[in-house]
């Protein structure tokens, strides 16, 4: 039993592919994922992009983003199904459930140390609503016009 | 008085040397806004491959990935970031090279 993990597939489509061809292909991709019990959590359509370099005789395509639930055995399907169809110009699978775990755990982490450092400051551990508002404008990152450019040596 | 000047004059020992560089640093520099990691400050987590907006301003006209003493960035993100625009590029979003 493989355990269940999280994917990105995205994929890329000519700009002139009609509604139902595209249909057409979510459909087998959604067969094939059905096939390995895995399940479609959101599907996403970016539209028309134009391509950071040609690929092939295309500028421009249409973004379809998948992120899918599933086993890695999917992931090998669904990359030899891809590569296979003529419609698809560009496809790429991203496994994305650890980067993101990591990155809730630095959330958590953060937060944590936060409120404990405001507690030892005799502080609520949650900051209030004026401080928030008080951060956001005392702007200290010296990128303002003040600052200036002073060029050369001095 | 004396004593340092001979001491400076003795061939540059080590330690007058190193004294004399200070000063010369010292006067070189100039204000420098001080880099900050920007993915540290903004608290970015995770950098995702499918953000280009924010993947874009480390990526040069010539399409070659800001190297981390022009962008300030630290290590760790560096390497995260270094994914995400490999990532980006096999998908068209970020180009491999351009002219």
């Amino acid at each position: 039993m493989s355990a269940v993990r999280q994917y990105e597939l995205i994929y890329i489509v000519p700009p002139e592919t009609t509604e139902e061809a595209l249909a057409e292909l979510q459909t087998q991709v959604e067969a094939i994922t059905q096939r390995f019990s895995a399940t479609i959590e959101k599907t996403e359509n970016w539209g028309r992009r134009k391509l950071a370099y040609e690929i092939g005789p295309h500028r421009d395509g249409i973004y379809v983003l998948h992120v899918i639930n599933g086993p890695a055995a999917l992931v090998t399907e669904l990359d030899r199904r891809l590569r296979v169809f003529d419609l698809v110009i560009r496809h790429i699978v991203v496994r994305v459930d650890l980067d993101l775990a990591i990155a809730e755990r630095a959330r958590t982490r953060r937060k944590a140390s936060m409120s404990a450092r405001r507690v030892r400051r005799g502080l609520p551990p949650e900051p209030t609503e004026q401080e928030r508002i008080r951060r956001s404008e005392d702007d200290d990152d010296m990128d303002g016009p003040e600052m200036g450019f002073r060029g050369g040596d001095r | 008085m004396s004593d340092f000047d001979n001491r400076d004059k003795g061939g540059g020992r080590g330690g007058s040397r190193d004294k004399d560089d200070k000063k010369g640093g010292g006067r070189r520099t100039f204000f420098r806004r001080r880099r900050v990691c920007k993915f540290c400050v903004e608290k970015i987590d995770y950098i995702s491959y499918k953000d280009v907006k924010l993947i874009a301003s480390f990526v040069p006209e010539r399409g070659k990935i800001q190297p981390r003493r022009i962008s300030g960035v630290c290590a760790t993100h560096q390497r995260a970031l270094q994914r995400a625009i490999k990532r980006a590029r096999q998908i068209a979003l970020v180009p491999y090279v351009s002219e």
